[in-house]
């Protein structure tokens, strides 16, 4: 017997019937054959003709089909929405993805054209996402990075970023030992090591680290151990743990130097681990196991030993509990030492991370705005597309809703289409991604984020990428794909597709799609316009000082063998002498710090005035050269003189602020000041009384933008400045002015250092513009140029978007603008209403994204310059310039083509 | 749609909304009964008459079931639904006027 079966399969193949209806139609038609067949053969026929009988009243005037194609493929159901049980739904989807395949390569042009606009946006969104995920969201590998927090000393007149970090012995021990609200605290201290290197010896930056402390991080090493609760029994054998960076760069990554002795800072101590690459605390290359002591303890350049330190909240307890638990064992304190407390003092705990990456944060949240702006074009470019390409589709909308396409399938097919789309320029955009991070960590500004981020395309940023590929079709697809479905699918298929271009809904939708994206695209420029305008007002900033042509380096001086002043500048003396006589230097000075960084702060009295506790300033020692080599001019009074300096005489030159601020109206030359610091220092000065012999201008001593204030905004402190050998404590810095490239001397200058004592290192050798440039100006200059590159692609992709527009309608409306010309009309006029047709789009565009603006500039106005205000007249009107000038070269190009359209062809053209 | 088609179409629906109307059959049957009772002069073949019992199934006059007899392949019985009722009640009526009109007309002239 045939196999009837197959005949009627092979019949309703074309049907492309929903498979479970399928099956059962063959399944009732094939009985109804056999048994027709069964009858026919039964009453005498043979089997050839019964079978050809049989075929014949399937086939008959091919009723089957039309009838079928009429009736079942209309009852089919609606397609089922994601999820909806239905079992063949995949096989449809995968239906509708190779459709959209085929109309793609069929189509390569507009294809391309969508991907590569969403994969800029998209691109551009992940490679901030990741910066951000990385930097903010998850910068710390270690245990339950979330709850970990540090406490900060906070007076009530200071503002919310300002405080006290470092907490001297005492008080580490006690909060340690007294909360109630903590699992595990651990402290840190700053611990610059000398390890001898070479011909002399050089600078790591190291860190002491309480019992305990790598238990609480949680983190194995990656060859050895880490320090254990035996190494810092008394008589254990001293050892330390090395970064893996430094192990990398100083090393070469050679495993044998574990467990083999290094002198650091005079002490042998056994290398006994390297830790993994994303341990990276406090930024040191080496950590040290030490045990705080009760009572001051003295550390770097003789400077009380600051510890900060780490908690871990027990699990229920709020931030305001511990925050209250450690107020109360700081309190009691502050009544045996007041005067280390502010007054009205309260101690916060914040999370790390929350402070770690400072003033940067909102940076990158302006650029994150920025990018999702970006992605709006892009989304409302490709969305424009799509509408115009959906006209031109509508003959093959109609013929599907004819053989039964319900409006829901239409969505589907056209959602599986932009979905496509979104994943094609995801890949794309994941690319841009890789290289734009490439670009972006060169730039990012140095120690602006935790050393331990690691900033690349991770888990979750992919996870990001994926979100986005999958929810942007719904912003650019659905609206077209709707546009589709909803229209009248019968007129199509009437006329021969002239008259009113796509509908007037259709073209309503485009024009809004320009407007918008016209408006996104201003709402950008007019971010990176006001950027820029903080920025050169940020340039524009009076240092004080001349930075060009500066070498600058801090020195390490072994602790041991330089106490006292005396053996400071027993020092200091040969080395300045000779390094001024390397050629080519033209001057070199001494100096605890180098500006715009802070120096210590230091409470004072003024000889004359009550005394005043809130009275402090900026104390600097500096030698005599310090203010002619950096060009720091005198309102009054005069500088150290050689013998001054030589003899340690207590004089002291003040800046400006100093002045206005504690002897407004008064003549400051011959008043006494008294430091109080000079008291703490590991050699203190009996009676630090100072006689002020000279005003200078302000020199910016706000320090780095990053951590509270700070950064060139922040008003000038009152400072001070005495001879460098009255004291044998504080940091030194070597200062040099040469007539050539700074960073040239740097060998000559350590060869100096060295020949006068080995056991000196240079730490942090540079160029002094180039560190204001990394540290000042780097910051600011990042979000800016992130803001100028994506303003630019945003403008191009708006250039495409209106040009592409008005091509589409211009080409639709070339039949109007043949009779038009067959008429009469000029071609200027022809000219005059395309443009003016596109260009009413551009200016409601701008008028909807000058309100935008408006409403939003409240949101960058932290980030710009105190002076540049978010409605700077001058950034409006040069961002709608230059808005408004691409918007009419955009309609230019299809204007001119419109205009040169020759009628006969036009009145032709279909 | 011309005349002609439309009162092809109501027969045909006619036809098979009154088979099922005493008791649900299959496809084959329904094809059986209007050949036999015509004496062969109506014949459905399967190409035309499953559309149309699909088509009279959407419409919500008919209702398929699949029915598994005891010892027997399942078959797919229709049955009449109680709209399916009174659209038969309906085209009868109609049908009815329309014969007896033609009869009045062919009768008057042979009379």
């Amino acid at each position: 017997m045939p196999d009837w079966r197959e005949e009627i399969a092979g019949r309703l193949s074309s049907l492309k019937l929903d498979s479970s209806r399928e099956n059962e139609i063959v399944e009732e038609l094939s009985q109804h054959l056999e048994d027709r067949y069964n009858e026919l053969v039964s009453g005498g026929a043979r089997d050839e003709d019964a079978r050809s009988a049989v075929l014949m009243e399937l086939d008959y005037e091919n009723l089957l089909a039309k009838g079928l194609l009429r009736t079942v493929s209309k009852m089919r159901p609606e397609p089922p929405l994601p999820g909806g049980g239905e079992h063949n739904s995949f096989a449809s989807v995968w239906q509708d993805l190779r459709y959209a395949l085929r109309q793609f390569q069929r189509n390569p042009g507009f294809a391309l054209m969508a991907i590569i606009t969403l994969a800029l946006g998209i691109g551009a969104s992940t490679a901030i996402f990741s910066v951000i995920d990385n930097v903010l969201l998850e910068p710390f590998p270690y245990k339950d990075a979330g709850q970990i927090v540090h406490p900060r000393v906070h007076g009530a007149s200071q503002g919310p970023d300002e405080g006290r970090q470092g907490f001297s012995p005492d008080e580490l021990l006690a909060l340690t030992g007294q909360n109630h609200t903590f699992d595990s605290m651990i402290g840190t201290a700053d611990d610059p090591v000398l390890y001898k290197h070479g011909a002399g010896v050089e600078w790591l930056s190291g860190a002491d680290m309480t019992p305990g402390s790598f238990e609480f991080f949680g983190m194995p090493a990656l060859y050895g151990r880490v320090l254990q609760p035996a190494d810092y029994k008394s008589g254990a054998p001293p050892v330390f743990v090395l970064r893996f960076k430094t192990w990398k760069a100083h090393f070469n990554g050679d495993p044998s130097v574990l467990n083999k002795i290094f002198v650091l800072n005079g002490t042998a101590r056994t290398l006994v681990g390297i830790m993994p690459p994303r341990f990276g605390w406090y930024d040191a290359d080496v950590w040290i196991p030490r045990t705080p002591h009760p009572g001051i303890s003295i550390g770097f350049a003789g400077l009380p030993q600051l510890w900060f330190i780490l908690g871990r909240p027990k699990p229920g307890v709020s931030i305001a509990q511990a925050s209250s638990d450690l107020t109360g064992i700081l309190s009691r304190l502050a009544k045996l030492r007041p005067q280390d407390y502010p007054n009205r003092f309260q101690v916060f705990v914040i999370q790390i991370g929350n402070s770690g990456a400072g003033h940067f944060e909102s940076a990158l949240y302006t650029v994150l705005v920025a990018v999702a702006l970006l992605l709006l074009i892009g989304c409302v470019n490709v969305a424009n597309l799509m509408l115009a390409r959906a006209t031109s589709r509508e003959k093959e909308f109609a013929l599907r809703a004819v053989l039964g396409a319900g409006q829901g399938r239409l969505v589907r097919l056209l959602l599986v289409e932009s979905l496509v789309l979104a994943i094609g320029g995801a890949a794309l955009g994941v690319l841009i991604a890789w290289g734009g991070l490439k670009l972006i960590v060169a730039m990012i500004p140095p120690d602006s984020i935790p050393a331990e981020s690691v900033i690349g395309l991770n888990a979750p940023v992919m996870a990001f990428t994926l979100a986005l590929a999958i929810l942007t079709p719904l912003f650019f697809g659905l609206a077209p794909a709707l546009q589709a479905a909803r229209r009248d699918l019968n007129n199509p298929l009437r006329d021969g597709g002239r008259g009113v271009v796509g509908g007037f809904r259709t073209a309503r939708l485009r024009d809004a799609a320009v407007v918008i994206e016209v408006a996104v695209s201003l709402t950008l420029l007019i971010g990176a316009g006001l950027l820029m305008h903080s920025f050169l007002a940020l340039r524009d900033v009076s240092l004080g000082l001349q930075p060009d042509h500066v070498f600058k380096t801090m020195l390490l001086l072994p602790p041991d063998r330089y106490k006292t002043a005396q053996q400071v500048s027993t020092f200091f003396r040969p080395v300045l002498a000779r390094v001024k006589a390397i050629p080519g230097v033209v001057d070199a000075a001494e100096s605890s710090s180098v500006p715009p960084n802070n120096s210590q702060d230091s409470k004072i009295e003024v000889s004359g005035k009550s005394p005043n506790e809130q009275w402090h300033a900026q104390l600097q020692n500096v030698d005599e050269t310090y203010f002619r080599l950096l060009r720091i001019p005198f309102e009054t009074g005069r500088g150290f003189t050689e013998d001054e300096v030589n003899d340690a005489r207590k004089v002291a030159v003040v800046n400006r602020r100093f002045v206005s601020t504690y002897l407004s109206g008064e003549d400051p030359i011959g008043r006494q000041v008294k430091i109080a610091e000079l008291k703490n220092v590991a050699d203190s000065l009996r009676e630090p009384s100072f006689e002020i012999v000279g005003v200078v201008d302000d020199v910016s001593n706000q320090g780095a933008p990053g951590y509270g204030r700070g950064g060139l905004e922040a008003p000038i402190e009152p400072q001070i400045w005495v001879p460098y050998t009255v004291s044998g404590s504080g940091e030194r810095a070597l200062i040099v002015r040469t007539s050539g490239t700074p960073m040239a001397l740097m060998d000559e200058v350590q060869h100096v250092v060295w020949a006068t004592d080995p056991g000196v290192a240079l730490m942090y050798p540079d160029a002094l513009d180039h560190m204001i440039g990394q540290r000042w100006y780097a910051g600011p200059r990042f979000a800016l140029l992130l803001m100028i590159i994506f303003g630019c692609v945003g403008l191009i992709l708006v250039t495409v978007g209106i040009y592409s527009v008005l091509a589409y309608t211009t080409a639709q409306k070339t039949h109007e603008i043949g009779i038009r010309m067959a008429l009469g009309a000029e071609r200027a006029i022809v000219l005059r209403l395309v443009i003016l047709g596109g260009l009413r789009l551009v200016l409601a565009g701008v008028a909807v994204g000058l309100c935008a603006s408006l409403l939003l500039g409240r949101a960058v106005e932290s980030e710009l310059w105190p002076g540049v205000k978010p409605y700077d007249p001058l950034t409006l009107a040069s961002t709608v310039s230059l808005l408004l000038a691409t918007g009419a070269l955009a309609c230019w190009i299809p204007a001119r083509r419109a205009a040169r359209v020759d009628p006969m062809v036009a009145l032709r053209y279909e | 749609m011309t005349p002609d088609v439309e009162w092809k179409k109501v027969s045909a629906e006619l036809l098979i909304l009154s088979l099922v109307e005493a008791r649900p059959r299959h496809g084959y049957e329904i094809s059986k009964l209007i050949e036999q009772r015509s004496n062969g002069a109506v014949r459905f073949y399967v190409a035309s008459l499953y559309p149309l019992l699909y088509r009279l199934e959407k419409r919500g006059w008919l209702q398929g079931r699949w029915v598994e007899k005891s010892g027997q392949r399942r078959r797919r019985y229709y049955r009449l639904t109680s709209e399916g009722q009174k659209v038969l009640a309906s085209q009868r009526r109609g049908w009815q006027a329309f014969v007896e009109a033609v009869n009045r007309i062919t009768e008057a002239e042979h009379a």
